[in-house]
């Protein structure tokens, strides 16, 4: 190409003025080597853009995965499943009544056993008392044994 | 549009949008993350991603919208780190020679600001044409013009300035 198009074009390049097709001219011109002394100072810059334009990203690019979100949803559903089943079957063995309530009761029973031996053995109690009213009987024969000595003492008067 | 489709329409500009990424953000761990950052945001708005003319277009303008706002949340100044593994090698002498004058040219374009830097990637790197950058940078074509040729020009200023001290 001949210098004098090169030294036009290069003008027009610091203008912005120059189309893509004739940017990639000079880019071309200054990479083949042969470049005259006075514009050399030019190679590095189009040098420079053809290496920048080189650059490539090295690590991987992560988006979240779709398939793991609907995976957790499902997931979600039967633990919450799970655990509503369990409050249920624990409200449904205890017939309704809660922890306090139960104790209640069971403190209720055997408060009602106690009294309830308690007053077998008190009439156990009473039951041993009857002999008692022998003892009057026993009393009461003796007083037959007065009415002898009443009348003994009649005799011996 | 699942998952599939997605990344067949958004994977082919990774690289594009990792070098806008590091052009503006210097850091290449920073262009990682921000090029990962803009996947998750067209991820979530990948319907919208319809809406506009260009796909390519719309995932620009989110990575250099993500950008300028990383470098004013974090004052810019953290961020310089000087970059600078470039693999190319033909005639040794000469890479080397003109591997100065590229590692030069590196260098002066993170001096630049940031509009002067896009265009400049977008056109020159990327090789975009005018209108495809106006839809990116939502600016008219003749201010992508003047910024274009304000960023050439100062690129080849500074170079000429750091060649004439290396001479004398």
């Amino acid at each position: 190409m001949e210098l004098a198009k090169i030294e036009s074009l290069l003008e027009r390049y610091f203008e912005g003025n120059t189309s893509l097709y004739e940017e990639q001219e000079l880019r071309s011109f200054f990479s083949e080597g042969t470049v005259p002394t006075h514009l050399a100072v030019y190679k590095p810059i189009f040098m420079s853009f053809e290496m920048a334009g080189e650059e490539t990203l090295s690590k991987e690019i992560n988006l979240p995965s779709p398939q793991k979100r609907s995976n957790y949803w499902k997931l979600g559903i039967a633990a919450s499943l799970l655990v509503c089943l369990g409050i249920a079957g624990y409200m449904f063995s205890n017939s309704g009544l809660s922890l306090e309530e139960q104790e209640a009761l069971a403190a209720f029973k055997k408060t009602q056993e106690t009294m309830l031996m308690f007053s077998q053995n008190f009439n156990q109690g009473t039951a041993s008392l009857t002999h008692l009213g022998e003892l009057e009987n026993g009393i009461s024969s003796l007083q037959v044994l007065n009415e002898f000595n009443e009348s003994k003492n009649l005799i011996l008067k | 549009m699942n998952q599939k489709e997605f990344l067949a329409t958004v994977l082919p500009y990774k690289d594009k949008l990792y070098r806008v990424a590091k052009r503006l953000l210097v850091s290449s761990e920073e262009a990682e993350d921000a090029v990962q950052e803009v996947f998750l945001k067209l991820w979530k708005g990948k319907e919208r991603i319809k809406n506009y003319k260009s796909s390519e277009a719309f995932a620009v303008t989110m990575t250099k919208n993500y950008c300028l706002d990383r470098l004013k949340s974090k004052q810019a100044g953290n961020l310089k780190i000087v970059h600078s593994n470039f693999q190319h090698s033909d005639n040794l002498q000469r890479t080397v020679e003109a591997n100065d004058g590229v590692q030069l040219v590196f260098k002066i374009m993170e001096t630049l600001p940031e509009k002067q830097r896009l265009v400049l990637q977008l056109r020159d790197v990327e090789q975009f044409d005018f209108n495809e950058i106006s839809e990116m940078l939502e600016m008219n074509e003749t201010a992508i013009r003047v910024t274009l040729s304000r960023a050439r020009k100062a690129v080849r200023e500074q170079l000429l300035k750091q060649y004439n001290y290396g001479i004398s």
